[in-house]
């Protein structure tokens, strides 16, 4: 039986790296950041699962789910050639991708799966922070973040869920990390890009310290999610891993310009 | 309706290097190998990010024209024209988040 050690937040800033690399110690994210890994190197996880919306680079139109369980044995990225920050190889981890998946389908939850993975910044920038030099095997599990409709956020939950019980029921010995990308309000390339929803991102940081997943679910509706930008939909992400979390309150949630870093321990 | 087929084209640049440099060196012919309406295909070959926006074209997408300085758009007249057509909103002047320079390579 495996376990849940810990589930984190965080989101991908793009430049992060880089902008830690030009003025070091300056930028808020990269404290939270460290804050943030010092949890994780307590909790000593043996695998990461991260949940993640894809940015239209290994999903398009063309083919799209709502909820998909990485499989690659390995996968490469940021695959974004604009995204200033290091190239990795990123292990996957298939046994257990495979029975997530199964799981999953006995559980009602009708997963997609890809076993040909290109990563985005918005899986791997987390993991150059939270998995250094890549050393342990992630699986990304998918949420249709971007393109309308969304999945439910009272999905997310369910979803989260139903992780949250596999982990419990999988055969393995690994101590589980989860990890949650996304923001919660901003709009890259829309009208309002440069403004945040601050009201939006206040009232999902309160609903999330407080435990109050139910609510922050039922709130986050496709209309209240889009009108916060585009991008804001990465807070599905979140509630999977809320979903997850149980009754947890989180150890400590900071907010950053629209974003949040946040751990829950179970131990 | 081909807004599937802007987006596609959109996403085909930032993803594909072989497709953003006929996309650089060549757009026009192809752009031919796309079903684009004449609509679709002069707001896309004119800049107008505004029209494209109101046409449904997703806006994550659309922030590849300047992301690679496709057809007149660039990060200091992106912002000027997707809002162009739209109603004033106080919330365009509370932006306090920088627009991004890319680093191309």
């Amino acid at each position: 039986m495996a376990k849940l050690v810990l589930a984190a937040g965080v989101p991908h800033p793009p430049r992060l790296v880089f902008e830690m690399q030009q003025t070091p110690g300056k930028t808020k994210g990269e404290a939270l950041m460290k804050q943030v890994r010092e949890q994780v190197e307590k909790a000593e996880p043996d695998l990461i699962i991260e949940v993640d919306s894809d940015h239209f680079v290994n999903f398009f139109y063309n083919n799209l789910p709502s909820f998909c369980i990485g499989m690659a044995e390995e996968a490469q990225g940021p695959q974004e050639t604009w995204c200033p920050m290091p190239r990795y190889t990123v292990r996957g981890h298939v046994p257990l991708a495979k029975a997530l998946f199964k799981y999953g389908v006995n559980e009602k939850f009708d997963l997609a799966a890809a076993h040909e993975l290109r990563l985005d910044h918005s899986l791997v920038v987390p993991l150059h922070f939270l998995n250094p030099g890549m050393a342990l095997p992630v699986v990304p599990i998918y949420t249709n973040g971007f393109a309308s409709p969304l999945p439910l956020a009272t999905r997310c939950v369910a979803l989260g869920r139903m992780l949250s019980r596999f982990i419990d029921a999988w055969e393995g010995k690994e101590r589980i990390a989860l990890i949650a990308s996304g923001c919660f309000a901003m709009d890259v390339g829309g009208p309002l890009r440069g403004w945040i929803d601050t009201e939006w991102a206040e009232t999902i940081s309160t609903l999330l310290v407080r435990g109050h997943y139910q609510t922050l679910a039922r709130r986050a509706t496709e209309e209240r999610i889009n009108k916060a930008g585009n991008n804001s939909g990465e807070l599905l992400n979140w509630i999977t891993v809320a979903g997850a979390v149980g009754k947890t309150k989180p150890l400590f949630l900071e907010g950053d310009e629209g974003s949040g870093y946040a751990v829950w321990k179970f131990e | 309706m081909s807004v599937y087929q802007v987006n596609k084209i959109l996403y085909l640049t930032d993803n594909d290097a072989a497709f953003r440099k006929r996309m650089q060196e060549e757009p026009e012919a192809l752009l031919d190998e796309f079903s684009l309406s004449k609509e679709e295909r002069d707001a896309l070959t004119s800049g107008a990010v505004g029209k494209l926006y109101q046409m449904g074209v997703h806006t994550f997408l659309l922030n590849h024209l300047y992301r690679w300085e496709l057809f007149g758009v660039n990060r200091d007249n992106y912002l000027a024209r997707i809002r162009e057509g739209m109603a004033y909103d106080p919330r365009f002047e509370q932006g306090n988040m920088p627009v991004q320079r890319f680093i191309k390579n």
